[in-house]
This record gives C-alpha cells, sequence and structure tokens, in this order.
C-alpha cells in the first residue's frame, strides 16, 4: 500500500479534500460508500437500475438534435423528452389540433341514459312486464335476481333544438344547447362494476396502474400556463369516484403528469398560503437552499426526479399567487354565480363548473370534475330514479349549460372539448335487488348500451350517432368502444392514438391499449 | 390377370375414390382438381363487392377461427375462393338463395343459439354488416360484381387517415424563419409555437403574459406574421395602435381580443383578412353595427362559408 491517492489513506482531519464533482468531501463519499452494505444495494437495486435508465433516457433528451427517432421496425416516433427542469413545457400536436383542452363531466355512478336522452316508446309500452329470456342469457348483473320487469322512461320526452333530438324533462337548461351537443348513444364497455369501469373509461383500462387520459394529454401537449399544473381535478363532495385516485394517476408516465387534486372548498390546495410568521421572502429564501441542496443530491446521483421534484417546489411558489386567484370564484360577479347556482366557500359541481372555466381560460389543459350519486339502483331515496336521480339532474343541469353559455361567448367552445357521461348505462328492467320489488325504483348496471355528449373542440355539433333497440337495452348501429372515443377524442387534440405512446415493459404502452381502436370518423365536424 | 388390366382397374379404383370423396368432401378434392386444370380457382377482383365490402368484414369477425391460423369445420373465409367453396360440410353460400346459406343462416341466429356465429361472447356482425351480406348473396355472391352494382348497401365506416410527418419537408419549411422565431421564442417563452409537428405555420398565444405583451411586442413579432395563423392576444395591452401589424397577418384564421382596448377601428383594419373565420371581441368597446358587413364580429362568430 504505497499509493497514497487510494481511499484508505485520506486523512478524515482534512475534510478540506472535496470530490470536484459534488462539492462534497471525500472521506464524506467514502463513509457513504462503507455504510452502502449489500442489502441496501439489493433494496435499492430495482429503483437503483431505474435511475440509470432514466439517466441514459435524459441524456438521450439533451443529446437529441431531431425530434424523430427511427425505432427498430422503421416506424417514426414521436419525441415527447424534455428539459427535465420543465417537464410540462409545452409541445405542438402531431397534426394541428380542433381542440386546445378537455373539460371532462364525468358523472360517476353511471346515469341513467332511459331518463335523459333515450326515448324508448316501446319500453314503455311494456313497462311492468317480465323481460325477455333473451335478455338474461351470457348477462352478468349486479344485483338483478331472476326475471326482472322492464322499467319504462319515469319522466316524461319531448324533441328539442332543430337537431330534433329527443330528451327527457330533467335537464331544461342543458336543452337550451342541445343543438350544440354531439350526442354518442352506442357507447358500450366490458365493465359492470363503477371501480374498473370508471378507470377503463378514464385510463383505457380496467386494471390499476395505467395513465389516465389527462395525463396522457399533459405528456403529449405538456400545458401552456406554467404557473398551474396541466391536469386539474375537482370533486363535487360528497363520495368519490369509486376508481379511487388512480382515475387520475399518472401510471407508468412520469409522476409529473398526473392530475392534481384540487379542494372544492376552502383552500384549492392545502397548505398553498404561507402560514402565520412566514412571508413570501423567507419562502423564496427557504426553497432556494432546498434547490442548492436538491442540486447537490443530483450532481450525486444523477436523478432526473431530483430535478423533477425541484420543478416542483418552483410551480408550488409560483402556484400560491395563481392558483388562489384561479380557484377563488368570488371574484366572479353575482349575476355570475347566480348563472352557474355557484355558492362561493361551498363544495358542489356548479361552484366547479365555475372554476372550470377560469382554468380554461387560463390555459389548463385539462380540467376533470367528477359528481356524485348517479347509482340510482333504487335501493335507497337517494338512488332511487323518481328522488335522488331527480336531484343529480338539478345538480348538474344549470351549470353545465352555464359553462357551454360562457365557453361559447368567449369563442372558447370551438377550442375545448367538453365531454360529459358516466361509465356505463342502465338496465332497461327495473332493479328486483334479491329477487323482489324494492320499495323505490331504479335500474342495474348496463354496460351493453350508454350514452355520453360531447361539445366544442371540432366535433359535429347537433348530432346523433349509434342507435339502440326499441328497449334501449343493446346497440343496433355503430357501436363506439371505450378505446373508439378515447382515440376520437385524441384525434381532435392533435394525435393519432398509435403515436402518442410512451415505452415501459418491453411494450410501447398507448391509452387505447392494443387492441384496435377507430376515430369515429362521423361525429367530426 | 394382365397387366394392362391391372393397371386400368387401379386407375378406375383411385378415380372413382376421388369421385366419392369430391362428393363427401370437396375441400379436399379442389387442389387435385385444379392442379389437374380440371377446375379453375375462382378469384374475386380488386375493385369487386366482395373485395371492398365483404372481405374487410369476414377478416374482422370470421377469420380468427375460419382462416390461416385455424378452420374449424375445414371452413375458411379469407379468400374469395375459400368462402365459396366452403368447409367440410361443402359450400355454405348459395348464390341469390339466402334461405339455403348456411352462412347467413347463422349470421341472423340469435346469440343465444348454439349454432350462431360469430359464437359466445365474439362481437356479433352489425344491423348494417349483416344488410350488406345479405345484399351481396342475394346478387349472386359475386367476385367480379363492381362495387357500385349493388344499390342500397349501408355506407362503410369512415377510416381516419392520418397525416404523415415528413421530416425534410417540415424542416424545409421552417428553415427560413427557424432563427427568428428561436430568438422570438426565448423572448417571450410560451407564447410562440408551431401549430403542429408537421407544420411551419404559428400560433401565438400572449393571453396567459398577465398583460405585460403590448403593442411593441406585437410588433416585435412583425418578421412572423406571414405564418401567423392562430392569434390570442386576450387580455393584453394591445390597442388600435396593432391593427396595421394584425392587418399583415394575412393567414390568421382565429384571433382572440377578449378584454382589451381595441375598438372598431381595428375591426375595420382586418376586412382584408381572408382567411379569419373566428373572431372574439367579447369585453370590448367593439360595436357590432358599425362593423363592415363582411366582418360582422359577435361573440364566437364565425364568417358564413363562401358560396364561390
Amino acid at each position: 500500500m504505497t499509493d497514497s491517492k487510494l481511499p484508505n489513506d485520506i486523512n478524515v482531519d482534512q475534510p478540506t479534500m472535496a470530490d470536484p464533482a459534488t462539492g462534497l468531501p471525500l472521506d464524506f463519499r467514502a463513509h457513504l460508500l462503507q455504510a452502502h452494505t449489500r442489502r441496501h444495494f439489493l433494496g435499492t437495486c430495482a429503483t437503483g437500475l431505474g435511475a440509470l435508465f432514466l439517466d441514459t433516457m435524459t441524456r438521450k433528451s439533451f443529446a437529441a438534435a431531431s425530434t424523430a427517432k427511427l425505432a427498430a421496425g422503421g416506424e417514426p416516433r414521436l419525441d415527447f423528452t424534455r428539459d427535465p427542469s420543465r417537464p410540462l413545457s409545452p409541445l405542438p400536436p402531431q397534426f394541428a389540433a380542433k381542440a386546445r383542452r378537455v373539460i371532462y363531466l364525468h358523472m360517476a355512478g353511471a346515469p341513467s341514459q332511459l331518463e335523459l336522452f333515450e326515448h324508448k316508446p316501446e319500453l314503455t309500452r311494456f313497462d311492468g312486464q317480465d323481460c325477455p329470456a333473451s335478455f338474461l342469457v351470457g348477462k352478468r348483473f349486479a344485483f338483478i335476481n331472476g326475471i326482472p320487469k322492464l322499467l319504462g322512461s319515469q319522466y316524461p320526452f319531448h324533441q328539442a333544438g332543430q337537431s330534433g333530438a329527443w330528451m327527457s324533462d330533467r335537464l331544461p337548461y342543458l336543452e337550451q344547447h342541445i343543438d350544440d351537443l354531439c350526442f354518442i348513444r352506442s357507447m358500450h364497455t366490458d365493465q359492470f362494476n363503477h371501480a374498473p369501469a370508471q378507470l377503463l373509461v378514464q385510463t383505457g383500462n380496467a386494471r390499476l396502474g395505467y395513465a389516465s387520459f389527462g395525463s396522457w394529454v399533459t405528456y403529449g401537449l405538456g400545458t401552456e400556463n406554467q404557473n398551474l399544473p396541466g391536469f386539474i381535478v375537482l370533486l363535487s363532495g360528497g363520495k368519490s369516484p369509486d376508481g379511487g385516485k388512480d382515475l387520475w394517476g399518472s401510471g407508468f408516465l412520469p409522476s409529473v403528469y398526473q392530475g392534481v387534486q384540487c379542494r372544492s372548498h376552502g383552500e384549492p390546495v392545502l397548505y398553498l398560503n404561507n402560514p402565520p410568521g412566514v412571508s413570501r421572502p423567507l419562502r423564496r429564501r427557504m426553497l432556494d437552499v432546498i434547490e442548492e441542496i436538491n442540486q447537490q443530491t443530483h450532481a450525486e446521483f444523477g436523478n432526473p426526479e431530483t430535478i423533477t421534484r425541484i420543478a416542483q417546489y418552483e410551480m408550488a411558489f409560483r402556484m400560491q399567487l395563481n392558483a388562489t386567484d384561479a380557484m377563488d370564484i368570488r371574484r366572479e360577479s353575482p349575476s355570475v354565480l347566480t348563472r352557474y347556482g355557484a355558492k362561493p366557500g361551498a363544495a358542489s359541481f356548479a361552484n366547479n363548473c365555475l372554476v372550470a372555466r377560469r382554468l380554461a381560460e387560463r390555459g389548463v389543459r385539462f380540467i376533470q370534475l367528477y359528481h356524485w350519486g348517479w347509482d340510482s339502483h333504487g335501493s335507497s331515496a337517494n338512488e332511487a330514479l323518481n328522488i335522488g336521480f331527480a336531484n343529480r339532474c338539478r345538480e348538474v343541469d344549470q351549470p353545465t349549460a352555464a359553462l357551454l353559455a360562457d365557453l361559447k361567448a368567449r369563442g372558447m367552445l370551438e377550442d375545448t372539448l367538453v365531454v360529459w357521461g358516466g361509465e356505463f348505462g342502465r338496465t332497461s328492467m327495473r332493479e328486483n335487488r334479491g329477487g323482489t320489488e324494492m320499495k323505490f325504483v331504479g335500474r342495474d348496471h348496463n354496460p351493453s348500451a350508454f350514452t355520453i355528449w360531447m361539445a366544442g373542440g371540432g366535433v359535429k355539433s347537433g348530432m346523433n350517432y349509434g342507435e339502440t333497440d326499441d328497449m334501449g337495452y343493446e346497440i343496433v348501429k355503430d357501436p363506439v368502444e371505450i378505446r373508439d372515443l378515447h382515440a376520437t377524442m385524441l384525434y381532435l387534440l392533435g394525435f393519432d392514438h398509435r403515436k402518442l405512446n410512451f415505452s415501459f415493459q418491453g411494450l410501447d404502452q398507448k391509452l387505447t391499449s392494443v387492441k384496435p381502436s377507430r376515430v369515429v370518423a362521423e361525429v367530426l365536424a | 390377370m394382365s397387366a394392362p388390366i391391372y393397371f386400368c382397374s387401379v386407375v378406375l379404383v383411385t378415380a372413382i375414390g376421388f369421385w366419392i370423396m369430391t362428393l363427401f368432401r370437396p375441400t379436399m378434392a379442389y387442389p387435385v382438381k385444379e392442379w389437374l386444370a380440371l377446375e379453375r380457382r375462382p378469384q374475386a377482383t380488386t375493385n369487386s363487392f366482395y373485395s371492398v365490402r365483404i372481405a374487410p368484414l369476414f377478416d374482422e369477425h370470421c377469420a380468427g377461427c375460419h382462416g390461416p391460423k385455424r378452420q374449424k369445420a375445414k371452413l375458411r373465409l379469407d379468400s374469395y375462393a375459400n368462402v365459396v367453396r366452403g368447409g367440410k360440410h361443402g359450400p355454405v353460400i348459395k348464390a341469390g338463395n339466402l334461405h339455403d346459406s348456411e352462412l347467413f343462416a347463422r349470421l341472423i341466429l340469435p346469440a343465444s343459439n348454439d349454432r350462431a356465429m360469430p359464437p359466445d361472447s365474439k362481437p356479433p356482425l352489425t344491423a348494417d354488416e349483416v344488410t350488406v351480406v345479405r345484399l351481396w348473396i342475394a346478387a349472386g355472391a359475386s367476385g367480379v360484381q363492381p362495387v357500385d352494382q349493388i344499390k342500397g348497401a349501408p355506407k362503410p365506416l369512415v377510416q381516419v387517415k392520418f397525416a404523415e410527418i415528413n421530416e425534410v419537408a417540415v424542416k424545409k419549411a421552417r428553415a427560413p424563419l427557424a432563427v427568428v422565431v428561436r430568438k422570438l421564442q426565448s423572448r417571450y417563452p410560451n407564447v410562440i409555437a408551431y401549430e403542429s409537428r408537421g407544420s411551419a405555420d404559428l400560433q401565438v398565444n400572449a393571453s396567459l403574459t398577465n398583460s405585460s405583451f403590448g403593442d411593441a411586442d406585437l410588433s416585435a413579432l412583425g418578421p412572423l406574421s406571414d405564418h401567423i395563423v392562430w392569434a390570442d392576444l386576450s387580455g393584453t395591452a394591445v390597442t388600435d395602435a396593432s391593427a396595421t401589424v394584425l392587418a399583415t397577418m394575412q393567414q390568421l384564421r382565429v384571433l382572440r381580443l377578449m378584454n382589451t382596448k381595441i375598438t372598431d377601428a381595428t375591426v375595420h383594419a382586418l376586412v382584408g383578412l381572408n382567411k379569419l373565420r373566428s373572431l372574439t371581441v367579447v369585453g370590448t368597446a367593439v360595436s357590432v353595427s358599425s362593423a363592415p358587413p363582411r366582418i360582422r364580429p359577435r361573440a364566437g362568430w364565425r364568417r358564413p362559408s363562401r358560396t364561390s
């Protein structure tokens, strides 16, 4: 041992010797290495290898000269790599987009299409009779037992607008915009329980761990306003959707693309305001010190997630000013609040619709609203078609219409895609939980057919696509898969759904999965 | 027995055997017949109703079990010859006779029936698709009848074509302004962007700059004006002084001037913008009546499509 440069010979009393890369004392590094046992190594092996992988990925992003790379198959790929310190920076779409942003109004629990948009006089004629045996063959129901009775619509229908679309009397405000809507009456899904069905609608897969629609869009397009998250989620209060936070999760995509759930009352984001005694300059200094430490960590380990974390701190600092302003509906005039039926301080769908409009104006890319309580089984008053359902309609009708009106008045409906719908439909039969007639009137889940509508953002207005049979039970014309809807929405946002992908587990992951999807060309304006 | 008689009887027995086989297992006989030039393999022409409407439908719904990978009931539906020749039990289609066409009979059976096709949980053909098959068999199940000769067939689903990005062409189109664009992009972060990855057209969104963006800034974008197709100047400090710059943006399709100080003067100056189809002036002093008839601004206004 004559070579004095070996680590063993480092004099621990000389902390001035520093590693040129990190600025840390060399002996400290040696200690770190010695403290790193085999157990540590194995424990962090997976993440360590992941970091190595990410490191090479980000290095590529710096080196990438051209925007497209050729994959093994020769298919040109779109490049979504960005400067790690600005992960949400905007990227142009693949081709010119019709929609710049999305406002998705998800009615969790699955509203009954037969009480809102699907006019089926034949079903009403057979109301109360046993359903045909063919309705039950090969079907799985959440609650229906034995032979249920057919159930006609609980509300009167009429034709509305220039398009002459049929509508029940439950949504009188929305009816004023009926000629702006594009109905897809032939949606279907393969999931008959809420959580997986919601996951399928929002992430393209019924299982946990996949990236949500909003994440894909923020990953593909970034966001225009760097002072606000690109993907914001608002809940109406009450019950959270069954699918949980995975509905706006980023799955295998980098975590910066996940939805940011903002609270519907009180502070939009908890601890966004500085606590008493902490001024903004003090907060700034604090963040500067944290950043310095994080930069050291990054220099040492080279993990791009560290840079992402720095970026997140900075975004939070900017959000302190911007989010409070964006989410504060008290800044709207009383007449606007009245039009939405919004009440500042409460947690409601109405408030969220108004916030959604304010966020859209501020360049937020994907705004996701969840309403709840549409699961009209008839098992309780709140789940009854003639009580709870009617209340739900009242809660969403006026604010949805006001949102459409505001977007239209601002010329924003032409580049904002508004989507309204649940996760499946409801049966043409009355639910008979336990095989007996229930006290309240309700319907079970029907994955075979349901209705959604879209508006603005390049969809055909006054359009009706798809058709169900006379009983509103099965699709007879132009069925649309969830992945077809996704492909269509991505097309409006300027993407070929096959090209918006992310390599993970050896597969080019896509929102629309590996199965073939079709852009529903008939609904494009 | 002499050799020639022996030889002839072997040939005869073989021929009879072959003939019997053709009666019971016609699919096995076809290759031999073709080899012996006794029969020609039926072919469909590319613009025939079969090739355009029927083949894709069979490929999607049937060829999984009746195709190159699996041949249930020795039936393949992946080529015209296979379709008309049928499977283990003979032809499945009788030209012009729906009643005796096994294939069609099974398509229209209710899903609950064991003999219904496609079986089990596989998605059934839509009503339109069944109609297409019905019309084709009724018209003679031909492989050469042109696609437009069978009337009343429901229209096929439109397939959207995605524009391919030509990297070289895009680079070339962007080249003349690339340096200026980059310079202005770094001066005005997140304001200037290409409309798409495949285009040299530009979008300007100054609406998120917190009103620090004014007339001087807009005129700084002057060199780009030929390429700007979309501009959102809502809430910015631009005034009528920008009218001349805006008037040079000949490619402009969408212009948003919400909550700005612009007046009728700017709207008058925009008359020459022939591609402009959407102008938003909510929250400004612009009056609808004073504007020339060619541009009548209102909320979400659209220029009516020209007739010529």
